[in-house]
């Protein structure tokens, strides 16, 4: 579809009567106060390329691309504007202008192929354990992406050994009686880089009476794609997905990862499958979909009886992708809350971005440090020994930001928090 | 000095950092929250972020000796155009200037900078049991800069007035790059008659006079209670009518606020967790001070209000109150969710008329509406007779665009007939300027002698207020 045609901006841009209400909320005009860096800027620029007032440039892809999509201004938006969908859309397209053969081989290739990323990771995670931190920058993974990398690829410390994917069947049984067929959607920053929260999603699921399923050749969600102008890519990847979990016949698709139930909702899946003959099949699957801790409190409604003798002091932090984009506040506190010897305490804004956002820790370094640095202040404050989230990306730069804080914080999914409450029971993986 | 030898010597004189001169950069500073500049935006030479006296002071002097336009900036929140650069000229954004000086407790008083954020600052304050009483729509995103130079005020303007009574004295750098301090160079006192009010002369003037560099207000106590009565009307005549007979039962509430039908209908779409009750019109009635007296007085309002209103919700609960006062908050742009192809558009937003004929322009504005086909929500400071009209269109059908032009001239010209001005508390900027004569007869002409006394050159914010 031409780009102006796209609903987003046809429908959305003249809505926006430049309020400015977004740019005290948006993390990074926080740190960079130029309004080209406000949401409505975004508005307006996308405006000035639909109407050819500038040209479709690397420049203004910059400009855009300051954007880490976490959907704060579009969640409080007055006058209902997807800012990020009109910011995916321009991306898209300045992308199409403006081909990149790094990028293009990163998201159009490399990411599409979740065996090569896993050999990759593979040979990442064995460098590090040789302390060789420089191979591990020569590989090619690292070099591929662009932005300062001296100082961003020490984010990605402590590769894991081995993915989810290879330690978890495709199939694991209900202990006990079968209460529903469950697909899980594993998305890549759980299979590769915290393949625990896997195991543990998968073995609280069977643990209550779920079958849990997870279908060969599951490839990515598509989110860093669309992020990175992918649209392409991103419905191919969609449509691939689809088309597997079609085949299981399950009640559920759950996911651990906020970022991949946001993009699999049924709001993204109709901008990602505009004009094609997926729309239903979309609307279908995203009606199954559903984020991990929700599936557990709203419909397991589990309830934890098992004895701890030890006490756990936790703090929430809100991934952007649960909170923004789905409104998803309450479960993740929720099954905290059900976990025996688990005392939770409030950060103040719990619900402002890490600055993580998948990429954008990597492409733009410094602003995400900057955004990432007022999140642990805010973490710290509350003297937790635990940092949960229930975002993968979001794990990763809060345990980075622990490390540069000098905080000595475990930071982990809330399952993998209830998984531990049930030892020593048997473990079912 | 051509404006390629002025932007090299901003960047010299502030450094890169603080200096925007590349075309794209400097888009984004060519609009405002106006409809004006919505349909006309207008790029300017260069934008520069200084953060010291001194700084604008070097720009300001720059710009004096080359003939080169200033537009002093905030956010970049207001609606009428006023700091877009309309005649060319350098843009000072002073919205990264979020200095909080002093807060001196004792003598009641806050020292900032023009960038600090409104609620930012009440936030502060309220640490020292201290408030700054105006209350704008826009307090999350506005400056304090930009509401001394509108001399904004919002929805507590019934009880507490405007920014300009809070404002004790200004450092000033001038159209000529003096730096002046008004209302006592040393002064910590709230009371001040000496010499010519030039502070009261800055307030409001929409940066034509010169740019605010540091601003001293003056706080109150915060009240210890608040309250608010929500009184839900069938018949839109019967609210106006409410708030004169609460006035003449002897309460001044701190705020009294109004949404019709269709502004109720775009709140409960924004936010359905608010849940505003389904009417022709609702008033809602704030009142503060000591927990009796808040009870007394609230007490009042509902019987008052209950003769004529459906219903009327009394509540002293924070979060209820929250919802009530964020309703009416967001109820400025949530207004363009009546129209699913629509915006609202700021043209016409701020007209104000004597309280007493509240309800008479009101009926006129719906008038005006049929008579376009244009549909208006309504919604405002009722209580001291400040509109603001939201018309709904489509801002790129230009047929709507020239058929609401019309519309809100019509607006415009009604409040002044009606014993009323343009604008009670966002300005004239570009886009009203063409009603001051009407307005001001032949006092604009003295306005215009006294900016020529600040700014021989015209080079301050040139093409506003008249």
């Amino acid at each position: 579809m031409e780009f102006k045609e796209l609903p987003p901006v046809k429908e959305q841009i003249m809505k926006c009567v430049r309020c400015g209400k977004c740019r005290e909320l948006c993390p990074v005009f926080g740190e960079i106060g130029i309004e080209s860096a406000a949401p409505r800027g975004h508005v307006f620029m996308v405006q000035m390329l639909r109407d050819g007032k500038v040209e479709p440039s690397p420049e203004v892809y910059e400009k855009l691309g300051q954007c880490l999509m976490c959907e704060t201004c579009s969640a409080n938006c007055p006058s209902g504007i997807d800012v990020h969908e009109l910011n995916a859309a321009a991306r898209a397209y300045l992308n199409d202008k403006n081909p990149n053969r790094g990028k293009d081989f990163l998201f159009g290739n490399f990411w599409t192929k979740p065996e090569m990323m896993k050999q990759s990771i593979k040979v990442a995670s064995l460098a590090q354990r040789l302390g060789l931190q420089k191979l591990a920058r020569n590989i090619g993974l690292t070099r591929l992406l662009p932005g300062d990398l001296k100082d961003a690829e020490k984010i990605l410390d402590n590769i894991p050994p081995h993915s989810a994917r290879s330690q978890l069947s495709a199939y694991t049984p209900a202990q006990g009686e079968s209460r529903y067929r469950v697909g899980y959607f594993l998305g890549c920053g759980t299979d590769f880089l915290n393949p625990e929260i896997a195991q543990a999603a998968v073995n609280v699921l069977s643990r209550n009476g779920c079958e849990v399923f997870i279908p060969e050749g599951l490839k990515c969600c598509g989110l860093p794609h669309i992020a990175n102008g992918k649209m392409d890519v991103a419905r191919q990847l969609t449509i691939h997905n689809l088309k597997l979990f079609e085949k299981l016949n399950v009640d559920y698709i759950v996911t651990d990862c906020g970022s991949c139930s946001a993009t699999l909702s049924k709001k993204n899946l109709k901008f990602v499958l505009e004009g094609t003959s997926y729309q239903e099949d979309g609307a279908a699957f995203a009606a199954r979909v559903m984020d991990l801790t929700v599936f557990l409190v709203d419909v397991l409604d589990i309830q934890v009886d098992v004895k701890i003798d030890r006490k756990w002091r936790v703090t929430y932090h809100d991934p952007c992708h649960l909170v923004n984009a789905q409104g998803i506040t309450e479960q993740p506190r929720e099954l905290l809350r059900r976990i025996p010897g688990v005392e939770l305490v409030e950060m103040p804004h719990a619900a402002s971005c890490c600055g993580g956002s998948g990429t954008y820790s990597v492409t733009h370094h410094q602003l995400s440090m900057q955004i990432l640095d007022k999140k642990m202040s805010n973490a710290a404050s509350t003297g937790a020994d635990i940092l949960a989230t229930c975002c993968p990306s979001c794990i990763m730069q809060l345990n980075f930001g622990c490390k540069r804080s000098n905080w000595n914080a475990e930071v982990l999914h809330p399952v993998v928090l209830l998984n531990r409450a049930y030892e020593p029971a048997p473990a079912a993986v | 000095m051509n404006n390629a030898d002025i932007k090299k010597e901003l960047v010299k004189m502030l450094g890169r950092d603080k200096v925007l001169i590349d075309d794209l950069d400097l888009m984004y500073y060519s609009y405002d929250s106006s409809f004006l500049t919505k349909l006309q935006p207008v790029t300017p030479t260069a934008v520069v972020l200084p953060a010291s006296t001194a700084e604008v002071q070097k720009v300001v002097r720059l710009a004096y000796e080359n003939d080169v336009n200033i537009i002093p900036r905030g956010a970049g929140t207001g609606e009428t155009g006023g700091c877009v650069a309309v005649e060319g000229g350098i843009v000072i954004d002073l919205s990264r200037w979020r200095e909080i000086v002093e807060i001196d407790v004792n003598n009641m008083q806050v020292v900032v900078r023009p960038g600090v954020i409104h609620a930012d600052l009440n936030d502060e304050l309220a640490k020292f049991n201290l408030f700054f009483p105006p209350d704008p729509g826009s307090s999350k995103m506005c400056t304090i800069g930009g509401m001394v130079a509108n001399n904004a005020s919002g929805l507590r303007a019934v009880k507490y007035w405007t920014t300009e009574p809070y404002v004790l004295g200004l450092e000033v750098v001038t159209p000529t790059g003096d730096v002046i301090i008004t209302g006592g160079q040393q002064a910590r006192c709230i009371k001040n008659v000496s010499g010519l009010n030039l502070t009261k002369l800055m307030v409001g003037s929409e940066g034509v006079l010169g740019i605010v560099t540091q601003i001293r207000l003056r706080c109150f106590p915060r009240p210890k209670a608040r309250g608010i009565a929500m009184a839900v009307f069938d018949h839109l005549d019967d609210a106006p009518a409410t708030v004169l007979e609460v006035y003449q039962a002897g309460v001044l509430p701190s705020g009294i606020e109004i949404l019709d039908g269709s502004a109720i209908k775009a709140v409960n779409d924004f936010k359905p967790h608010i849940n505003l009750p389904e009417a022709e019109a609702i008033l809602l009635f704030e009142v503060d001070g000591n927990p009796p007296g808040v009870e007394y007085e609230g007490q009042i309002i509902k019987e008052v209000a209950g003769r004529r209103a459906r219903q009327v919700e009394w509540s002293t609960e924070k979060k209820r109150m929250a919802e009530l006062w964020e309703g009416r908050s967001i109820t400025a742009t949530a207004a363009a969710r009546v129209r699913a192809d629509g915006s609202r558009i700021f043209a016409g937003e701020d007209i104000s008329v004597p309280i007493s004929k509240v309800a008479d322009v009101l009926r006129a504005i719906r008038a005006l509406g049929e008579k376009y086909g244009i549909q208006v929500v309504n919604y405002g400071h009722i209580g001291d007779g400040n509109v603001h009209c939201a018309p709904v269109i489509n801002p790129e059908n230009p047929e709507e665009v020239e058929l609401v032009k019309k519309l809100v001239d019509e607006i415009h010209l009604l409040a002044i007939e009606m014993n009323g001005s343009t604008t009670g508390e966002h300005g004239v900027g570009a886009a009203r300027r063409g009603y001051a004569v009407l307005e001001h007869g032949p006092a604009v002409d003295y306005m215009k002698k006294v900016k020529a006394a600040f700014d021989p050159k015209g080079i301050m914010n040139p093409g506003k207020l008249f």
